[in-house]
């Protein structure tokens, strides 16, 4: 397989559960050795998308394949082709780190005597060595994640999807988990990580796949995906006190629009201003003189260099708007019609 | 009711359906047993000796359904508290553990309170049937049903401030209602009417169980008096021994309610392997299976389900089998051996069915602790999830936990067969007997086994499945017991029989002949039944497994 060719293929995804869309149309490609950040917020589907690629749900309608193998039709071997960890631990009582290890390895059929080799291959990429006569019960919190890539990678499967990896871990545990995805990546292996601290993503994938309410909202680089949304810029005003917060929010929203007045951001605490515009660096600028001709005490004034956190927000927002208007636009076109259907009557 | 924990606790209990459909029910049955025994035509009862029959029968089903239900909600109170993290809060609050105990205990209570109010109206048309006293017969029951709901709450309390999982708790739980239920008037069987200390032992230990109180209020004597004249006292003395036992658990459990409860040291990990020659040596005597020692890896044709149920069981590994198996053995042997040596007027038939009880009590206690958490702790737990991705099938699955039940099952009905070998000995011809018997044990092991697996098929939570299975066993094995108590009145004979074909304890008992079944033929209709139902669930758990393993 070429370095290029893409493993994982989704198209048209969607699951329904009754009324129900947990995940709509749901279409991307992943190549061989890259890191997809898969992100959205609670609810939004990823957990779902998750389990059909791993063969624990069955898709409504559309495909998936990974390493050309059918996710839905072929449960079975997609099981030796995928490492999965979920974001619940699984564990059982009274067993050691080793010999949990050991019924995992059993379950993936792997021999007796490469199962050996394999749990200590494992443990050292881990770096879990240590804890291998523990009980898996008396592990913290950031050694169970450390034991559960280990227990994702005995049967060596050519794809890797971790259901939030970095939860509930502390900073030095986060940094070790992002090396050793790192670590996994140049291994060959494709990752899919799913993560609600998205500064920690943004450092290790190569993708990044957004999805609110079940649909894809962008998928690309990060770079790719801010050069879309870049055309809109964040611009921060700090005021030297927040008794002026006021009368900037007022001069800031008469410069916008008032139809763009949900795009600013006043804080009390931090005495700033935030907002999202398209206008030019010229006509920015003659925001400032406005502001100053209002007499508002002005600290600091500039655009905010964005990350992947303002990225998703901003993804976020305008999909929730466009949501919204679309079914504020059905709901006005249903009542039109029952209005009409009630004048024939 | 100015506890919080006692509204909450009361509130949480009301609202299950489980709690409706149970004060419902347990109107309707008694309301129904009352109904059954009527007075319908114009004679009158004089000798009140048909409302007598009736109120028996009433009040051992209140005992049976006390002690079946009232435990079920205090063994889990505390223990789930602490793991989902919410005790740590109730103690870290102004309030003091007495007051929380005082909480948990009252909000049991008071559901028992309105359980026995629920069967109010049934004894109410008891004593106007005549033949009852008010006040030696309905209020005496009534406030020693009040006393044994108290002594099994604070006994299910103690347990939950001690256990380490919910279902854990309820199989201590229901391990100890058992032993203080049953267990503890069998030396006082053997012992009565003889001279000495040891018949004063036996005969107080025999009033921790809250039967032989009931059973001298009914005016049914003492248990297995076998014409000895019992002394007139064990309602006082189940009054005196049951306070001293509360006390005793309440005192254990509120000095227990602070935040040392919550201090549990994590497991360091050690391994005979990496210590000295010596200890190993020392551990291997001592344990002969030293449960310390780094396991090797499982073989190319195990089960590795079945292999991982044995290593993440707390009493699963080797050296607690052989504790187990060496404890049935030796008290087989010493109950033969007892009963034999020190008895005079005992038949074999009476040992055998002591023995045979002895054997369906380890078989419906010990399997459904093994089986009922098969599938259920695994879907709580997140495992199955986890088993779901390995290319294991729903039959290898299965399989693996099945034999992970059937294999120390096996080997503790095994245990306890020496018992029949010294019956044999006694009397050569019962040999076609025995083996009827042990066909019995074994059916009522697979029964036992399959219905609480598919009962931890249909559940997601072990503590439901946990309660459900036992509730469903003990109605089975002691409920069609209380039909047989009631024949002549208010059952007939044939209804009788059809209740106890359905028990295989009663079978076992029929084909031993012991006392009290010599009249009914029950073996072949009951391997019947138990066949036909433990196919029924097995198809049930088999497709159940299959569901659970496809994809959602």
């Amino acid at each position: 397989m070429q370095q290029s060719s893409p493993v994982v293929v989704t198209e048209n995804l969607t699951k329904r559960f009754g009324e129900f869309t947990a995940l709509d149309s749901f279409s991307l490609q992943l190549d061989r050795g890259r890191i997809l950040g898969l992100i959205g917020p609670n609810g939004a589907g990823k957990t779902t998308a998750i389990s059909i690629l791993v063969g624990l749900s069955q898709p409504t309608s559309g495909s998936a394949q990974i390493a050309g193998v059918d996710c839905v039709r072929d449960a079975r071997k997609i099981r030796q082709l995928v490492g999965y960890m979920p974001d619940t631990f699984g564990s059982y009582d009274n067993m050691r780190v080793h010999e949990y290890l050991d019924f995992f390895g059993a379950a993936f059929c792997i021999e007796r005597g490469e199962r050996k080799k394999r749990i200590e291959a494992v443990m050292e990429t881990t770096q879990s060595t240590y804890m291998k006569d523990r009980y898996v019960e008396a592990l913290s919190h950031g050694m169970k994640q450390k034991v559960a890539i280990a227990r994702t990678l005995l049967h060596d499967p050519q794809v890797l999807i971790f259901d939030e990896p970095a939860n509930g871990l502390d900073p030095q545990a986060r940094i070790e988990m992002r090396e050793l995805l790192l670590r996994l990546a140049e291994m060959g292996k494709t990752l899919i990580v799913t993560s609600h601290i998205l500064p920690e993503l943004a450092r290790i994938c190569d993708q990044v796949a957004m999805i609110t309410h079940g649909r894809l909202r962008a998928f690309g680089t990060l770079e790719e995906i801010m050069r879309d949304i870049s055309q809109e810029r964040t611009i921060e005003v700090q005021l030297l006190s927040a008794d002026q917060l006021d009368e900037a929010t007022r001069v800031v929203r008469e410069f916008i629009g008032p139809e763009k007045t949900s795009q600013i951001t006043a804080s009390a605490a931090e005495a700033t201003v935030r907002f999202r515009t398209v206008k030019s660096e010229t006509d920015i600028t003659k925001l400032l003189a406005l502001l100053v001709t209002a007499d508002v005490a002005i600290s600091r004034f500039g655009e905010v260099q964005s990350n992947l956190e303002d990225v998703f927000l901003s993804v976020a927002k305008e999909t929730d708007e466009r949501d919204k208007q679309s079914q504020s636009t059905l709901a006005a076109a249903t009542a039109g019609r029952s209005d009409e259907s009630g004048g024939t009557e | 009711m100015n506890n919080p924990i006692l509204q909450r606790e009361l509130v949480g209990i009301l609202r299950t359906r489980r709690a409706f459909a149970l004060q419902v029910s347990i109107a309707v049955l008694f309301a129904l047993l009352v109904l059954l025994r009527w007075p319908t035509d114009a004679l009158v009862d004089l000798s009140g000796t048909q409302s007598r029959q009736v109120f028996r029968l009433f009040g051992y089903g209140l005992l049976a359904t006390l002690i079946l239900l009232v435990p079920v909600f205090p063994a889990t109170s505390i223990v789930r508290e602490r793991i989902s993290g919410t005790l740590a809060l109730l103690i870290n609050s102004l309030m003091s553990p007495w007051k929380i105990y005082i909480g948990k205990l009252a909000g049991v209570l008071v559901f028992a309170l309105m359980m026995l109010v629920m069967s109010l109206p049934a004894a109410v048309a008891c004593y106007a049937m005549g033949g009852v006293d008010l006040v030696t017969g309905v209020l005496a029951l009534y406030g020693i049903l009040m006393l044994v709901a108290i002594q099994y709450a604070t006994l299910g309390l103690f347990v939950s401030s001690r256990a380490a999982s919910s279902d854990s708790a309820l199989r201590i739980t229901y391990g100890l209602v058992l032993f203080t239920t049953v267990v503890v008037l069998g030396p006082h069987l053997f012992l009565q009417g003889q001279p000495g200390w040891l018949s004063d032992f036996a005969f107080w230990l025999q009033c921790i169980s809250p039967v032989p109180a009931v059973m001298e209020l009914l005016g049914q004597g003492d248990v297995g008096s076998q014409g000895v004249i019992s002394r007139a006292t064990t309602s006082w003395g189940y009054v005196v021994s049951s306070a001293v036992i509360t006390a005793a658990y309440v005192w254990a459990t509120v000095t227990r309610l602070n935040s040392s409860m919550l201090d549990r040291a994590r497991s360091s990990g050690a391994i005979t392997d990496d210590q000295s020659h010596s200890t190993q040596l020392m551990r291997r005597l001592m344990f002969l299976v030293d449960p310390q020692r780094r396991k090797s890896s499982i073989g190319k044709w195990t089960n590795p389900v079945m292999v991982k149920e044995f290593r993440c069981r707390r009493f699963g590994r080797s050296h607690w089998m052989i504790r187990m198996v060496s404890g049935c053995t030796i008290l087989s042997l010493a109950l033969s051996i007892l009963t034999t040596t020190g008895t005079m007027d005992w038949s074999v038939e009476t040992i055998g069915g002591i023995l045979v009880v002895m054997q369906v009590a380890i078989i419906v206690l010990v399997t459904p602790s093994l089986s009922v958490g098969v599938i259920s702790a695994e879907r709580e737990s997140g495992g199955w999830r986890m088993l779901m991705v390995t290319p294991l099938s729903a039959g290898t699955i299965l399989r693996g936990k099945l034999l992970s039940v059937i294999w120390p099952v096996l080997l503790l009905l095994l245990a306890t067969l020496p018992g029949y070998a010294v019956m044999m000995y006694i009397d050569p011809g019962l040999r076609l007997q025995i083996q009827q018997v042990i066909i019995c044990l074994l059916v009522t092991a697979g029964f036992v086994l399959v219905l609480s697996a598919t009962i931890s098929s249909l559940f997601d939570r072990t503590a439901s499945a946990t309660t459900t299975a036992y509730v469903v066993l003990f109605s089975l094995f002691a409920g069609t017991m209380l039909i047989w108590l009631g024949e002549d009145a208010p059952f007939g004979r044939l209804t009788v029989e059809t209740a106890l074909a359905l028990n295989p304890m009663a079978a076992a008992l029929s084909a031993i002949k012991a006392p009290g079944f010599t009249q009914y033929d029950l073996v072949t209709t009951n391997w019947w039944m138990m066949g036909t139902l433990t196919a029924i669930m097995l198809t049930v758990l088999l497709t159940q497994t299959w569901r659970l393993t496809r994809p959602q």
